[in-house]
């Protein structure tokens, strides 16, 4: 006999699904030792441990920084202390998918800086992606390390009303936020060490390690041990923390542009004891950025030379410059198609359902519909320029049709999903509280998955907006293996 | 390790010694005020001169009583000379090295900061700024000695001790300096207050125990000055300070300029018996200690730290 444990007085929205509990208010199984821990100690001793947490947070330092009247605020980043639990046997599945959709993205990406066949083949309309500003002609003709271009992914994920994991978007130009799933557990382990002990809970703190690994593959040098560099624009770059904590984790130097230079096609790092040849680099600059030569003149984030270097074999990039343009928001409702194309394979995971306004019957459509949809521009990222239609007043609904109509290549809608909820502590009482998860896909040598990702969570109640730069908070996510 | 983190590690290094020596030099200054008879005068800008800002500009501004200075040493955030300032510097250059120090390293300064800014508020009473600057002292050495048990003896470790150093160095002159020229000035009652003085400066050194211990077991006629100035066991003393830089110093590329001011600042150090320097020679002596040092920091930064040309 399984135990029951309901988790009252707590009941999820109606319509949507819960990580935690069923329709009734019941723990699912996977849930089965966080609910018992609640039931036991009360809103109370959860409230001490979410105050023991954030000491904890703000000790460790982990900060996430905003952008506010041009200046730079460094905030302490916010976790919930009920960590969300998925079962085992469902991740199974959605990591499977999750390499599968990245396998054949890689291939989309090489395939469109190659031969273009999938174009030929009339699959994706060339003129989506040939006039596309994320398709960078100087990285035409080039094949890297295994043909794989986008080696760090982050794919977000939501799950509808029936609970079924659907991708939302693929981020495949410099995916950040796995620092944070990282310091998430490392929290968690500190304040919740019985619950640790007495749960299967997937690990993920063997993430540096296979970050390097991944990057090592792609050496283009056979012998030792490469050298490995991870490129940030500076500290006042948001996402500065992860920048530095990765370094240190993976044991590497943490380079801004002026401690590299190319010489002669190769790379080399400004040391202490002088110049250093550098294998692979982990960029996390923008590829526009990244070669003034070549890209953007204007860069001041850029090393002259480094596609040169990169093209000549020299040196590894990851992700590849150029891999963007499979991050598009229009190339999105392609990918189940891409999938079947490349790997003759049914997609594991689904994807959101997507009217593209480039097609005059779907923008009609959603021009029709505002009012019960979810506008979003092509290629922006951070939650920016997103009309969430049920929501928006009327000025915003028009103002968003006009840029439509204005410029249809750059907008696709979708509806307005039940995203999931789990119990939040919200003013001492647990409250549901939306919520999608980020997990990390590497591809280099060989396929990895992090067990979980990073759940990012809507505070306010009813939101849907879950980017830490608005607002948003995060949960430590449990991959749980509670037996059959 | 980059050459352009290099003297972020340095800096942090001399910042989290700074703090250190502030919090003991407060504590120092205020036990010989309760030791000190009813109506001593003391001023208090004194500490401001040993921390090398300009006292009279300080003191036209009147901010000269006791709370005025404690201020300005602990908790104006625009006073280069104040034990936030020092923190908030030992932080801003850890947030750019995080790569090459050890998690518990970073969590150590991180948690000093947020006691920091959290606590050094400007204490009323004098038992609560003792309390204060015990634990802003207790808290650093609590984050070199993670330091010590976590790190690797590489670069990094090397320049974070040379930062350490050269400021410890740096700080026992200067408040040698400030005592010596206190005896200079023909004030009425400076003589019968002299020892206070260097006892309160043994004590901000931690050292009161260790100094009776070297008076009584060493032989000759040494006094103070050459307890702080040149006997090795002593940590805190410029002799064993510079041991430790060279021992760091051989390391490191570039270093001849840097051993050579180490060498010139030994020769000036044993030219002649300290104990037969009367207080001018040995006000001469400290400042030309105080200028090797100098050299000492622009042979570091201008040869050792910069990245040879590619």
């Amino acid at each position: 006999m399984s135990e029951v444990i309901a988790l009252d007085p707590y009941r999820p929205y109606p319509g949507c699904y819960d990580e935690l509990v069923d329709g009734n208010g019941v723990a699912r199984p996977q849930a089965l030792s966080v609910a018992r821990f609640i039931m036991q100690n009360g809103a109370e001793e959860l409230a001490r441990r979410q105050a023991e947490l954030d000491r904890t947070i703000s000790a460790m330092g982990v900060s996430f920084t905003v952008y506010s009247d041009s200046q730079n605020i460094d905030r302490a980043w916010p976790l919930d202390v009920v960590p969300r639990t998925i079962a085992a046997s469902d991740w199974q599945r959605t990591s499977d998918g999750l390499k599968q959709r990245l396998q054949a993205l890689n291939l989309f990406i090489n395939d469109l800086y190659n031969d273009q066949k999938i174009l030929k083949d009339g699959i994706v309309p060339s003129e989506l992606v040939l006039k596309s500003k994320n398709f960078l002609a100087p990285c035409q003709g080039f094949e890297p390390a295994y043909k794989v271009w986008a080696n760090i992914c982050g794919t977000d994920l939501v799950r509808d009303g029936e609970g079924n994991f659907l991708v939302l978007e693929d981020n495949l130009r410099v995916p950040s936020g796995v620092s944070y799933m990282l310091e998430n557990r490392t929290v968690m382990k500190r304040v919740f060490p019985e619950l640790f002990a007495k749960s299967t809970i997937g690990p993920v703190d063997d993430y540096p390690a296979q970050l390097w690994n991944m990057l090592a593959s792609l050496s283009p040098q056979d012998e030792e041990t490469p050298r490995v560099v991870v490129l940030t624009p500076g500290i006042y770059n948001s996402a500065y923390f992860e920048h530095s904590f990765l370094a240190q984790q993976m044991g590497c130097p943490l380079a801004e542009n002026n401690d590299l230079y190319v010489d002669d096609d190769r790379v080399y790092l400004r040391t202490l004891h002088g110049p250093q040849r550098v294998d692979v680099i982990y960029r996390r600059i923008d590829d526009t950025f990244i070669d003034p030569q070549v890209f953007r003149k204007d860069s001041a984030l850029g090393i002259p030379g480094l596609i040169g270097a990169w093209r000549a074999g020299n040196v590894a990039i990851a992700n590849a410059p150029g891999s963007g343009v499979a991050d598009d928001k229009v190339i999105y409702a392609f990918v189940p198609e891409i999938i079947r194309y490349y790997l003759k394979q049914d997609p594991l995971i689904d994807n959101v359902p997507t009217y593209l306004c480039m097609d005059d019957k779907e923008r009609d459509h959603v021009l029709a519909n505002l009012d019960k949809l979810v506008v979003k521009p092509a290629n922006e990222s951070g939650g920016y320029g997103i009309l969430i239609g049920p929501r928006a007043t009327d000025e915003e609904r028009a103002q968003c049709a006009a840029a439509i109509r204005e410029n249809p290549r750059n907008f696709i809608a979708q509806p307005t999903l039940n995203l999931s909820t789990a119990p939040t502590l919200c003013d001492d009482l647990l409250e549901p509280r939306h919520l999608d998860l980020r997990p990390f896909i590497l591809q280099g040598e060989s396929l990895y998955c992090t067990n979980g990702g990073l759940s990012r969570v809507a505070l306010r109640r009813g939101s849907l907006v879950v980017n830490s730069s608005q607002g948003g908070g995060s949960k430590d996510t449990w991959i749980i293996n509670h037996g059959s | 390790m980059l050459a352009r983190v290099a003297e972020n590690v340095y800096w942090m290094g001399r910042y989290l010694e700074r703090m250190d020596d502030t919090a003991r030099l407060i504590n120092a200054t205020t036990h010989m005020l309760i030791d000190s008879h009813e109506g001593t005068r003391f001023s208090w800008p004194v500490l401001i001169d040993v921390l090398g800002e300009d006292t009279e500009g300080f003191v036209q501004e009147g901010s000269s009583s006791e709370l005025g200075v404690m201020h300005y040493l602990i908790v104006a955030e625009d006073s280069a000379a104040s034990i936030r300032h020092a923190c908030t510097q030992v932080r801003n250059n850890a947030r750019c090295v995080r790569e090459v120090i050890p998690r518990e390293f970073w969590e150590g300064i991180n948690s000093l900061h947020l006691f920091v800014q959290s606590e050094c508020k400007l204490a009323s009473s004098r038992a609560k700024r003792y309390n204060l600057m015990a634990e802003v002292i207790r808290r650093c050495q609590a984050v070199i000695g993670v330091m010590d048990g976590t790190m690797l003896r590489d670069d990094t470790y090397g320049l974070f001790n040379i930062g350490r150093h050269l400021e410890r160095a740096d700080m026992t002159t200067r408040i040698m300096d400030v005592l010596i020229l206190q005896q200079l000035a023909p004030a009425a009652g400076r003589q019968t207050r002299r020892q206070f003085e260097w006892s309160s400066l043994l004590n901000a050194m931690g050292a009161v125990e260790s100094y009776r211990r070297y008076f009584t077991e060493e032989p000759g006629e040494t006094d103070v000055t050459d307890f702080l100035l040149t006997y090795g066991p002593f940590p805190r003393s410029v002799a064993s300070c510079l041991e430790k830089i060279e021992r760091s110093a051989r390391w490191l590329p570039r270093s001849e300029g840097v051993l050579k001011t180490i060498g010139n600042i030994r020769n000036a150090l044993d030219s002649e018996p300290l104990h037969s320097l009367n207080t001018l020679g040995m006000h001469k002596l400290i400042d030309d200690v105080q200028a090797g040092l100098i050299d000492l920091h622009g042979a570091l930064i201008s040869e050792s730290l910069q990245a040879p040309a590619a």
